[in-house]
């Protein structure tokens, strides 16, 4: 069983988390698109560790001796879930830079040698 | 036969002069681009003192990039035949002119300047031939052609590879990969022998720490170029 002190914890920190991730987004600071999967993540451990009894339940089908560790489990593959999106996104991004970047310059070549016409 | 050299150049003020002006002095018919690949060094200053033809890229793209760059400029500009001869004085533009014509006169998508068949000149250090015969087996494997400079910088394609290139390049050493590109879409390579200078000034992009990752990062490029839909 996990304790209730441990819960609580858990508990307001992700809340704070979520907080700070609503914020930004709404600064904009954060695109709501990359911020999803962070409050999909945090809603769910969220309700984890509000429904403990919910918890034991499935760690126990799952064979996992303590509940806590189901949560960290959880924690541990939403981070994972997460970095691999970055990962695309990051390939994509960097796919997008080098072809805007040769845009730029093929037209600043071709600008300049109408110029000279 | 509207021909053009290739030049990608990062940071080499030491070597550029001389390779733009033995390329337009031996190298009669080639028009040229100079790419500055964002170069940190005098390289911009020089080129633009002396009117090369030249393209600026405004963030650093690494080789790849660059010369990817430079076979965009040759389809825009409706060119038949683009050879790419590195910043670094390393290729002899005497033999331009030659790889053209075997390109021509037997058809071919891709000429391919070579160390290894006459074995003259610059051979690479023993480590770096370990590497690219490594290569090499590693290309007849997967495609059943026998490339023995997969690492040769020095290489003339046809309207088609161009095309290719303009489209897809790999991003750094991307030469074997590219290489494994065009043989697996059926266009036909040959390879003619060249002498190769030792670099003049400046240091080889691929430094002694970088070559383990850059064998394992070609390994891995080559067979998913192979494997890839």
């Amino acid at each position: 069983m996990m304790t209730l002190r441990l819960q609580i914890i858990i508990g307001v920190s992700i809340l704070v988390a979520l907080l700070i991730v609503i914020g930004m987004v709404r600064n904009r600071k954060l695109e709501l698109k990359y911020a999803l999967i962070w409050l999909v993540a945090g809603a769910a451990i969220l309700l984890f560790d509000c429904f403990p009894s919910f918890m034991n339940w499935l760690s126990r089908k799952m064979g996992i001796a303590s509940p806590v560790n189901m949560l960290f489990l959880l924690g541990f593959l939403f981070s994972l879930i997460i970095i691999f999106i970055l990962t695309i996104v990051v390939s994509r991004l960097s796919v997008r830079i080098k072809d805007l970047a040769q845009k730029i310059a093929l037209f600043e070549k071709d600008g300049k040698g109408r110029e000279d016409e | 036969m509207k021909k053009i050299v290739i030049i990608p150049a990062y940071n080499e003020e030491g070597n550029i002069k001389s390779t733009v002006e033995n390329i337009v002095r031996f190298a009669a018919g080639f028009d040229y681009i100079v790419i500055n690949d964002c170069s940190t060094d005098q390289t911009k200053k020089i080129c633009e003192e002396n009117h090369y033809n030249l393209i600026n890229l405004p963030v650093n793209l690494g080789i790849g990039g660059a010369v990817q760059t430079g076979y965009k400029y040759a389809v825009r500009h409706n060119y038949d035949i683009a050879v790419q001869v590195d910043g670094d004085g390393q290729h002899d533009p005497t033999y331009l002119n030659k790889m053209a014509r075997v390109l021509e006169t037997e058809n071919l998508d891709m000429v391919i300047g070579s160390r290894f068949i006459e074995r003259q000149g610059f051979q690479s250090s023993f480590v770096r031939r370990i590497g690219i015969v490594y290569f090499s087996s590693l290309i007849k494997l997967l495609t059943g052609h026998m490339i023995t400079d997969p690492t040769s910088g020095l290489r003339l394609s046809g309207k088609a590879v161009l095309q290719q290139f303009a489209d897809e390049y790999p991003k750094d050493y991307p030469e074997p990969e590219s290489i494994v590109a065009v043989l697996k879409s059926g266009k036909r390579v040959k390879e003619v022998p060249v002498i190769m200078q030792e670099r003049q000034s400046g240091i080889s992009s691929i430094s002694v720490l970088k070559s383990f990752y850059y064998m394992i990062k070609v390994t891995l490029a080559i067979i998913v170029e192979k494997i890839r839909k």
